[in-house]
C-alpha cells in the first residue's frame, strides 16, 4: 500500500481576472494535514472550496503560496492525488470495469497487476456483479461508488472529495457516508472532503475546517475527537455539529436595514419562482 | 437519522436507488417495437390502394399513371434482362466510392478543425459557404472542368458527404465536455491518450450522425447527377425510361433508388446500435 501523505498548503492565495479585475477567491488559506487524516472543508457556496481542492489536485494553476505533498512541491496533476467529483463523470461508452481501470492507464502495472487491482477495488466500494455494466444501468449511488473506485485504484496518498454525495437522496447518502468511512478505514489514506453538509463533515472527519467567502479564508477549525463509528445522535455529536453550525449563523449585520416590501402598483402580482 | 430511521419507511421509498444494487437490468421489451412497426403499414397501404384504385378506373391516363401489376412486371423484365443489375452496380459503385473520398476528406477536415483553432480559422470561413452552394450548384462548372466521366460523379458526390461529415466531426469533437477532459488530465492521459480515450469516443455518436448524413446526401446527389448527365446508372434509368414514354421504368426505377437509399442507411444504423450499445436507450 502506497503510505498516506502529508499535505501541507502555506499562505496559499488564489484570483481570478474577471473583465480585467482581479477577483480573490482565496486568500491566505493554511493548512497542515497529517498521514491518515480526514479533513472536511465546510463553508457556504462561493467561498473557493472548490477551487482550493482543484488546486490541490492540480488543475488549477497561478497560485501564490506553496502546497506541498510530503514536503515537495506539487506540479500539475499526479496519480498520487486522486479525487472524487460531485457528478461521477464515468465515461459512458466504457463498462464499470473499464471506468475503473483508466485510472491505472499510466500506473506503469502488467495487465494482470492491473485487472487484479481493478476487481479489488470494485469489490472495495461493493460493486462485485457489475463489472460489465454501463453507466446509464447504474444508480446515482452506484455511480459514485465507481467514481470512488477509480479514484482510489492507484492507491494515491491523498483521497480529495469535492461534494461527492451532494447530488444523491439523502438515505442514498448516509448509507455512502458509512462506506466512505470504512474505505478510508481500510486503506488509511489521507483524505479531504469539500461538502456544504455539516453533518457529514463531522461524521467522517477528523477536523472540521470552516471557509468563510469573499475572498476565501479558513474562519476556524473544529476538531471532532469522537471514536468510531460515530452516533450521528449522540449528544457529543450534536454539540460538536451546533458548534460548527453556529459559524453559519450570522447575527445580523447592524449596518443593513430589512427591507421593506414596497407598496406599488405591481406589488400584487405574484410570480412562481 | 441514522439506519433505524429507515424501517420505518414503506417499502416503496426504501426500495430505490438508495442501496440500489438490486436493480434489474431492463429486459428487452418486445411489444412497443412491433407496435413501431404495425403503425408504419397503413400510411404507404393507403397510398397503393389509391394508386390502383386511380389507375385501374384511369382516373390519370394509362401512359401517365401506370398500373401496380404493370410496374411489377416491367420491374421483373428490367430484373431478368439486366438493365436494373448492371445499372445498379454502377450506381452503387459511383456512391460507394464518391463517399469513401469524401467522407474521408470530411474527417480529417473535421478532426482538424476540432483538434486545431488555428486550423479551424483558416479553412472555416471558406467551408461555410462552400457548403452553402448545393451539390448539383456546381455541376456546370465541373462538367466545364473534368468532363461528363466518372470523375464528375464522383467529385459530386464526394462533395455531397464531405460537408455533413466534417461539420459533425468538428462540432462532435469541439463539444467534449471539459469534465471528461479533467477526468483524463487527473490520470495523467498523453495527448494520443486524450484523443483515443476520451476524444474519439466522446465525438463518434455525432461523428457517426455525420457519416449517416453523408451517405444519404451522396446518394441523393448521385441519382440527381445520373439524372443530369449519365448514360448509365439508377438516375439514367429513371430519365430514360421518361423519355421513352415508359413510366412503368420510370416507378420501377423509383422504387429501387428508394429502396437502396433505405437499406444502405439501414445498414448503418445498424452498425450503430452495435457500436453504441452504452447510451441509455430509454429515458
Amino acid at each position: 500500500m502506497a503510505h498516506a501523505g502529508t499535505l501541507e498548503i502555506n499562505n496559499l492565495s488564489k484570483q481570478y481576472q474577471v473583465k480585467g479585475e482581479a477577483l480573490p477567491v482565496l486568500e491566505n488559506i493554511s493548512l497542515s494535514i497529517k498521514p491518515g487524516e480526514f479533513v472536511s472543508i465546510v463553508g457556504s457556496s462561493g467561498c473557493g472550496k472548490s477551487t482550493l481542492l482543484r488546486l490541490v489536485i492540480g488543475l488549477e494553476h497561478d497560485y501564490k503560496g506553496e502546497i506541498l505533498l510530503d514536503g515537495k512541491k506539487i506540479v500539475g496533476t499526479s496519480l498520487d492525488r486522486g479525487i472524487v467529483f460531485q457528478e461521477h463523470r464515468l465515461f459512458p461508452w466504457l463498462t464499470v470495469e473499464q471506468n475503473v481501470g483508466i485510472g491505472l492507464l499510466n500506473a506503469g502495472l502488467s495487465t494482470a497487476q492491473k485487472n487484479k487491482s481493478v476487481q479489488e477495488h470494485i469489490e472495495l466500494v461493493g460493486l462485485k456483479g457489475f463489472e460489465t455494466a454501463y453507466p446509464y444501468q447504474l444508480s446515482g449511488g452506484m455511480s459514485q461508488r465507481v467514481a470512488i473506485a477509480r479514484a482510489l485504484v492507484n492507491r494515491p496518498e491523498v483521497l480529495l472529495l469535492d461534494e461527492p454525495f451532494g447530488a444523491l437522496d439523502a438515505l442514498t447518502r448516509t448509507h455512502l457516508q458509512q462506506e466512505l468511512q470504512r474505505i478510508w478505514e481500510a486503506e488509511g489514506i489521507t483524505a479531504i472532503l469539500v461538502t456544504h453538509d455539516v453533518e457529514e463533515a463531522v461524521y467522517l472527519s477528523d477536523r472540521v475546517v470552516v471557509m468563510q467567502p469573499r475572498p476565501g479564508r479558513i474562519k476556524r477549525i473544529v476538531d471532532v475527537p469522537l471514536a468510531r463509528p460515530r452516533d450521528r445522535g449522540s449528544f457529543a455529536f450534536s454539540q460538536i455539529k451546533d458548534d460548527v453550525l453556529s459559524e453559519f449563523s450570522d447575527t445580523p449585520r447592524g449596518d443593513i436595514a430589512l427591507v421593506q416590501p414596497q407598496e406599488t402598483l405591481g406589488a400584487n402580482w405574484q410570480f412562481a419562482w | 437519522m441514522s439506519a433505524q430511521a429507515t424501517v420505518d419507511l414503506p417499502l416503496s421509498a426504501r426500495q430505490p436507488a438508495s442501496l440500489g444494487l438490486h436493480r434489474v437490468i431492463r429486459l428487452a421489451n418486445w411489444w412497443p417495437a412491433l407496435r413501431r412497426l404495425l403503425l408504419a403499414w397503413p400510411f404507404p397501404m393507403a397510398i397503393f390502394v389509391l394508386w390502383s384504385l386511380a389507375s385501374h378506373y384511369q382516373w390519370v391516363a394509362p401512359q401517365v399513371l401506370p398500373t401496380p401489376e404493370t410496374v411489377l412486371t416491367t420491374f421483373g423484365d428490367l430484373l431478368r434482362n439486366g438493365d436494373l443489375r448492371s445499372n445498379g452496380v454502377i450506381s452503387f459503385y459511383r456512391v460507394i466510392a464518391g463517399f469513401g473520398i469524401g467522407a474521408g476528406i470530411g474527417l480529417a477536415l473535421g478532426v482538424g478543425m476540432g483538434l486545431s483553432p488555428t486550423f479551424k480559422d483558416y479553412v472555416y470561413p471558406l467551408f461555410k459557404a462552400f457548403a452553402q452552394v448545393p451539390s448539383l450548384g456546381w455541376l456546370p462548372l465541373l462538367m466545364m472542368l473534368v468532363g461528363i466521366d466518372e470523375a464528375l460523379k464522383i467529385i459530386l458526390v464526394a462533395k455531397a458527404a464531405l460537408v455533413p461529415v466534417a461539420l459533425n466531426t468538428f462540432k462532435g469533437i469541439e463539444t467534449v465536455p471539459t469534465r471528461y477532459i479533467d477526468v483524463a488530465k487527473v490520470y495523467g492521459f498523453s495527448k494520443w491518450q486524450l484523443l483515443a480515450k476520451v476524444v474519439f469516443p466522446s465525438a463518434f455518436p455525432m461523428i457517426w450522425n455525420g457519416v449517416r448524413y453523408g451517405l444519404t446526401h451522396s446518394w441523393l446527389a448521385l441519382v440527381a447527377v445520373e439524372l443530369l448527365a449519365s448514360s448509365e446508372g439508377l438516375g439514367f434509368l429513371i430519365v430514360y425510361g421518361r423519355q421513352l414514354y415508359q413510366m412503368d421504368v420510370v416507378m420501377a426505377a423509383v422504387v429501387v433508388v428508394g429502396a437502396v437509399g433505405y437499406v444502405l442507411d439501414k445498414v448503418l444504423a445498424l452498425i450503430e446500435a452495435r457500436l453504441l450499445r452504452w447510451r441509455r436507450e430509454a429515458f
